[in-house]
């Protein structure tokens, strides 16, 4: 049951129960005790129940996307530090907002969202993807005492699935094996303290998605359903139910009913993109992050909670530009402008945007000169060095920059066309507005799911808040 | 101040001199007072919003929101504020009716003339204080013959409550949890018949030495405890950069060998070298990070929450809110470990007062804070070990207990500063655990020689909470090491290689150790590179470096070094491309970054076989994972207790699941079993039970008349599947 901040009449102990009720609802018994939320902003009324991460792991570069700067095209012997952006700024469909060359699909849907400029990151001394993605996921900056939770499994555990059938947190994209930092990633992956209920369904291939929800490889259905059949004849028949009928046990049957009720449902099809109609297929394109764009319209569809879609993060490839940062990008930008601008027309055209949270964001941001931040003591990174372009690997943005990265919001509740915070037009490209931390964006993300960010659960004894100690502020002028 | 609020407090004011004329009776007066308003959120164990005024001392701490009252001014107390509050969101009491103006009155009064309180008067009960020092116990006699001391101790409580013992539990199902709970795994169908058959009296304690005389069984069950408890992995974070190492090799051995608890303890504090250093050390993450989350302040938080069953986590931010630890006692905890002088860090933030090297229970004696880290480290394993330490027995034969019995005598095991159930039965086995010379296994076996231990499980409709009454064994679920080694054990699917290359030869031990001196293993690097495969430019020499650590006589690397100086190598594929000369025969390996790499310990000639892999040995992978086995970044002290639907899901359609049934099935299918006498074998062997013949038709009909491996394979599923299968009771 998701509680409605924005109702004053609600009191703090009334909130209160309703959390506990929320929570109760949630989870099992090994959960922790929701603690009251003694402070009331003044919020929307939440309008979103669904909502997509679209995770562009490495570190995206806003002067290359979603905050153009001054553009030098590629000259041989031009110096680097006049460099800004290696790509010209296009019109979108607002006056005032101008992005990247290479998001035109995107930039036509522009005046669907709201465009946060000044996004920022603390400066943890050495730049770690694995660290800033941790706190980026969680809100937490690791390492902790506790697991921290996903915010998805936030949301599972304090929304509960939207529909009963379909896992409630879904991660598509990111395999956590085969890859480097696939400890990292699995650290954070994870319901963390809430315990695995809350956790993700990994769906790391797109298209192999259905996989999860059909029989094991080379069953027939009809002997999977038969399988089940005879599971549960042996359960009745098993001359200890009754005495043994504790609630491990009838938990355990609960656990495989729901399983094989999801496996046997109509809502499994959502999991297979082939029964998309082809030229619907087609607009997603054929990349992996395409089709993961796909799956997440069509499991919103069906009633999934809060799904992430990402590019991958795999250490030095994708958007973990550390040389030939240019040309890398057109292509990432042209992975992903016709899949996410697609995302946000069929939700609208499904009457889901304006319940259906899109975020796109990324780790950090990136900039030709500075690591970190201005005055940062974190080791330079970039593997092509240079002061001056010699070849087309030194021309891109190869250092991580956490002081003014930009996130891209759609539907939700969120205002249309509109720009909140702002980076300044010389180098160092700091945030100068407005700034948002990661505690407020995830309050302003949790703000709009409805939940407070000052939401917290019992663990050893301590509160363990939504948004860092519950102090994550919503950034209240987008909505 | 609404106009309201003027009215009521202009009234207060003349009702106050009416009676300021008279000082505050505290017992009369203000004690019923704050008995009707405050003390069902603030005494006893309730700490609502952080305050206690159980005594006067609590009150004046104050809660979350700071001081609460301050002596000789009402007016400027939040007591008082909060009680006159019209704000619906904060006014107090929260629930019930507002306090009367002739009550307050008298509450202003008492903070105005300095809160005088009778120290013999406290408010609520105060908050449970745990003894330290061990206590003898004196048994009460025994009833109905249960002599054993942990039945007449529980059997006095049952009599006392009017409850009746637990009856026994059958033969099979004590033989089926005592192998689970002991080593693991299951009994076999022909060690089930021959317990049945068994007529011997002694025949649960014969049966018990023997399971816990098996030295590797018990070290591979085990090892999954403490490598949770000790955070021992053989992937996760920090092994790439080096900052962090493992103890597995200290760790079985001393498993093995059944170490007594108290020198392992000390060697883990205190290493002797560097073979148990990895606990104390802790994860050396890179970069900046917290300052609660240094090393130092790990192994302040580490040994406590493993060794005491004290959470410093709260402590090493900020004095607790919940308990009596206080940031300065983290700190000078973490000093005792700290290479440098500590300064002590409040919420991330330096607070100039530095730490001192100091033991947490001065009652035992203390750290010299002027000798070296090794010395101090000494001195502290001495006071963790030290007889007198009660606290550090209560806490390891409550962690067993709740292993065996399902449940803590106090509960969660980490929070040792609660209140037992049960105080004389936690008292007596700390007493008895040293006295037995702090030997685990014996312990265990004491435990499970008890008629308690050898109960029929109660049956709970819902997890037992604070108000849990002891009434038999709860059962468990099967962690995920369990579920799959008796998988493997019963379809002979056990993987071939383990991760933590340790010594499991089931020869004697003095044979092979005889045979190794013999021929020590040789090795001579040829060639190790390390880099882009294949691409020279980037690779890197570590011939030299590698010779120079089997020199050393450490044969276990890990495959991905930190560099000093540049890294020429940086890139997607790394590996380690290896050649060595073992005993004279060339060998090849090519290693991917972050792999665990060990030189096959050749063992000489005539050696015996090792035992089948068990689940504690290979590295997590997908399916444990989602059963619960937990990735080691913090200390983990225990396992979900339920599936979960995703869990079922993976269970249903997981491939590695399926991959395990189906090669199990044709391992299965080659013994040439009927299906009759396959179901039955199965059933025998998983449950420790015949099917009944309604259970037998449908088992046979799944496996047909001439069985094939999809149709085995789904016999076994649905044994498998089975709640009465994964849970041990």
């Amino acid at each position: 049951m998701p509680m409605n901040p924005s109702d004053k009449a609600i009191s703090r102990r009334k909130l209160l129960k309703q959390l506990g009720a929320a929570s109760l609802a949630a989870l099992g018994t090994n959960g922790g005790r929701a603690w009251g939320n003694s402070e009331q902003g003044m919020h929307p009324t939440a309008k979103a129940d669904s909502c997509i991460v679209i995770w562009l792991a490495g570190g995206m570069a806003s002067p290359e996307t979603f905050d153009p700067k001054r553009y030098l095209p590629f000259k041989k012997g031009l110096e680097v530090n006049k460099i800004l952006s290696t790509f010209p700024s296009i019109d979108t469909s607002v006056d005032n907002i101008k992005i990247s060359q290479g998001l035109e699909n995107i930039a036509k849907v522009m005046d669907r969202g709201t465009l946060i400029r000044s996004a920022v990151q603390p400066d943890l001394g050495h730049i770690l993807h694995s660290r800033h993605q941790y706190h980026w996921h969680t809100g937490y900056v690791p390492p902790l005492t506790v697991a921290a939770p996903h915010i998805g499994a936030w949301m599972a555990k304090v929304l509960g699935p939207k529909n009963p059938i379909v896992p409630p947190f879904i991660n598509i994209g990111q395999r956590l094996e085969g890859v480097g930092e696939k400890e990292e990633l699995k650290a954070f992956t994870t319901g963390g303290f809430f315990g695995t209920q809350f956790g993700p369904m990994n769906l790391p291939f797109p298209q192999d998605a259905v996989r999860s929800v059909q029989p094991p490889k080379g069953m027939e259905p009809g002997r999977f359903s038969n399988r089940y059949k005879h599971y549960q004849k042996l359960i009745d028949k098993n001359p200890n139910r009754d005495w043994m009928s504790d609630y491990q046990q009838e938990s355990m049957i609960r656990s495989m009913d729901s399983a094989h009720l999801l496996l046997q449902s109509k809502e499994k099809h959502a999991f297979d993109l082939t029964r998309e109609p082809k030229e619907s297929r087609d607009l997603y394109g054929e990349s992996r992050f395409g089709k993961g764009c796909l799956l997440a319209r069509r499991l919103v569809e069906e009633g999934a909670r809060f799904i992430e879609v990402t590019t991958e993060y795999v250490p030095f490839v994708h958007w973990d530009t550390h040389e030939n940062g240019h040309t890398t990008v057109k292509r990432l930008k042209k992975e992903i402008d016709q899949p996410i601008a697609q995302l946000i027309l069929d939700l609208e055209k499904r009457g889901l945007l304006d319940r259906t949270l899109v975020v796109i964001a990324s780790e950090f941001s990136r900039d030709m000169m500075i690591e970190g931040t201005t005055g940062s003591n974190a080791k330079d990174q970039s593997r092509a060095k240079t002061d001056k372009l010699q070849e087309m690997k030194h021309y891109g943005l190869h250092r991580h920059f956490t002081a003014g990265s930009s996130v891209a919001m759609f539907g939700g509740g969120v205002k249309r066309g509109h720009i909140h915070g702002k980076t300044a037009d010389e180098r160092p490209l700091v945030a100068i507005e407005n700034p948002v931390s990661v505690e407020d964006l995830h309050a302003t993300i949790f703000t709009a799911m409805g939940i407070n960010p000052k939401t917290a659960y019992e663990i050893e004894k301590r509160p363990f808040f939504a948004t860092k100690d519950g102090h994550g502020k919503a950034v209240m002028d987008i909505f | 101040m609404t106009i309201i609020q003027r009215i009521l407090t202009a009234l207060f004011t003349i009702g106050l001199a009416a009676s300021s004329l008279h000082a505050v009776d505290f017992a009369h007066d203000v004690m019923p007072v704050l008995k009707e308003h405050c003390a069902k959120c603030h005494t006893g164990k309730k700490k609502k919003g952080g305050l206690a005024m159980n005594t006067r001392a609590e009150l004046l701490a104050g809660g979350e929101n700071g001081d609460v009252v301050i002596p000789g001014k009402a007016s400027k107390s939040l007591m008082i504020e909060l009680i006159e509050s019209l704000d619906d969101l904060e006014y107090m009491p929260p629930k019930g009716d507002r306090v009367p103006p002739k009550d307050l009155a008298i509450l202003k009064k008492w903070i105005n003339e300095g809160l005088p309180w009778d120290a013999s008067i406290t408010l609520g009960k105060s908050a449970w204080e745990p003894p330290l020092k061990p206590r003898t116990v004196t048994l009460p006699p025994a009833t109905n013959g249960r002599t054993h001391p942990i039945d007449r101790i529980l059997d006095a409580s049952l009599a006392k409550r009017k409850q009746t013992t637990p009856s026994r539990s059958s033969d099979a199902a004590f033989l089926r949890r005592a192998t689970l709970d002991s080593v693991g795994l299951l009994p076999t169908p022909e060690a089930l018949q021959s317990y049945l058959i068994d007529k011997a009296p002694n025949k649960q304690s014969r049966y018990i030495d023997s399971l816990l005389a098996n030295d590797i069984a018990y070290a591979d069950h085990w090892l999954s405890t403490w490598n949770d408890l000790l955070r021992n992995d053989y992937t996760g974070t920090g092994f790439i950069t080096g900052g962090r190492n493992q103890i597995t090799n200290w760790l079985y051995k001393s498993l093995q060998e059944n170490k007594p608890y108290d020198v392992f303890v000390r060697e883990l504090i205190a290493p002797p070298n560097k073979d148990s250093a990895g606990f104390i050390n802790g994860i050396k993450w890179r970069g900046d990070v917290n300052a609660s989350q240094t090393r130092e302040i790990q192994f302040s938080q580490n040994i406590s929450q493993v060794f005491l069953g004290i959470n410093m986590k709260c402590a090493s931010c900020h004095d607790s809110f919940i308990d009596r630890w206080k940031l300065a006692e983290a700190y000078n905890l973490a000093a005792i470990y700290s290479e440098k002088p500590l300064e002590l860090n409040r919420c991330d933030k330096p607070t100039g007062v530095m730490a001192t090297p100091k033991w947490i229970f001065p009652e035992l004696g203390d750290i010299d804070p002027k000798a070296p880290k090794n010395e101090r480290l000494k001195q502290l394993a001495a006071l963790m070990t030290h007889p007198e330490n009660g606290r550090f027995t209560r806490t390891i034969v409550n962690r067993i207990w709740e292993r065996l019995m399902g449940r803590g005598i106090v509960h969660p095991v980490d929070a040792m500063d609660s209140k037992p159930w049960n105080e004389d039965l936690l008292d007596y086995l700390a007493v008895r655990f040293a006295d037995d010379g702090y030997d685990l296994r014996k312990f265990i076996r004491f435990v499970m020689t008890s008629q308690a231990y050898q109960s029929r499980s109660v049956i709970l409709k819902k997890e037992p909470g604070e108000d849990y009454v002891y009434h038999g064994p709860i059962a468990k679920r099967m962690t995920a090491e369990q579920f799959l080694d008796t998988i493997w054990q019963v379809t002979a699917t056990n993987p071939k290689n383990p991760t933590a290359k340790v010594n499991r030869i089931l020869k004697p031990q003095s044979a092979l150790k005889e045979a190794q001196k013999r021929e020590k293993p040789k090795i001579v690097i040829k060639k190790a590179l390390y880099g882009v495969k294949g691409n020279a430019s980037k690779q890197i020499n570590l011939t030299q470096k590698i010779q120079q650590q089997v020199d050393r006589g450490n044969f276990t690397f890990n495959a991905s070094y930190k560099f000093a100086g540049k890294d020429p190598a940086r890139g997607v594929h790394k590996t380690l491309e290896i050649e060595y000369l073992l005993n004279g025969k060339l060998i090849k390996s090519s290693l991917k970054e972050g792999t665990q790499f060990n030189f096959v310990s050749v063992h000489p000639k005539g050696k015996g076989p090792s035992a089948a892999v068990r689940a504690a040995l290979v590295k997590n992978d997908f399916l444990m994972r989602s059963l619960g086995r937990p990735n080691r970044d913090q200390v983990v002290t225990s396992r979900p207790n339920e599936l979960t639907t995703l869990q079922a899901i993976d269970l249903a359609n997981g491939d590695t699941l399926a991959n395990y049934l189906q090669s199990g099935a044709k391992h299965l299918i080659s013994q040439k079993k009927s299906s009759q006498d396959l179901s039955t074998w199965l059933y025998r062997y998983t449950l420790s039970r015949s099917p009944t013949a309604a259970e037998l038709s449908i088992l046979t009909a799944i496996a047909g008349k001439d069985q094939n491996p999809i149709s085995v394979e789904d016999l076994l599923w649905l044994v498998f599947m089975q709640p009465e299968f994964q849970i041990i009771r």
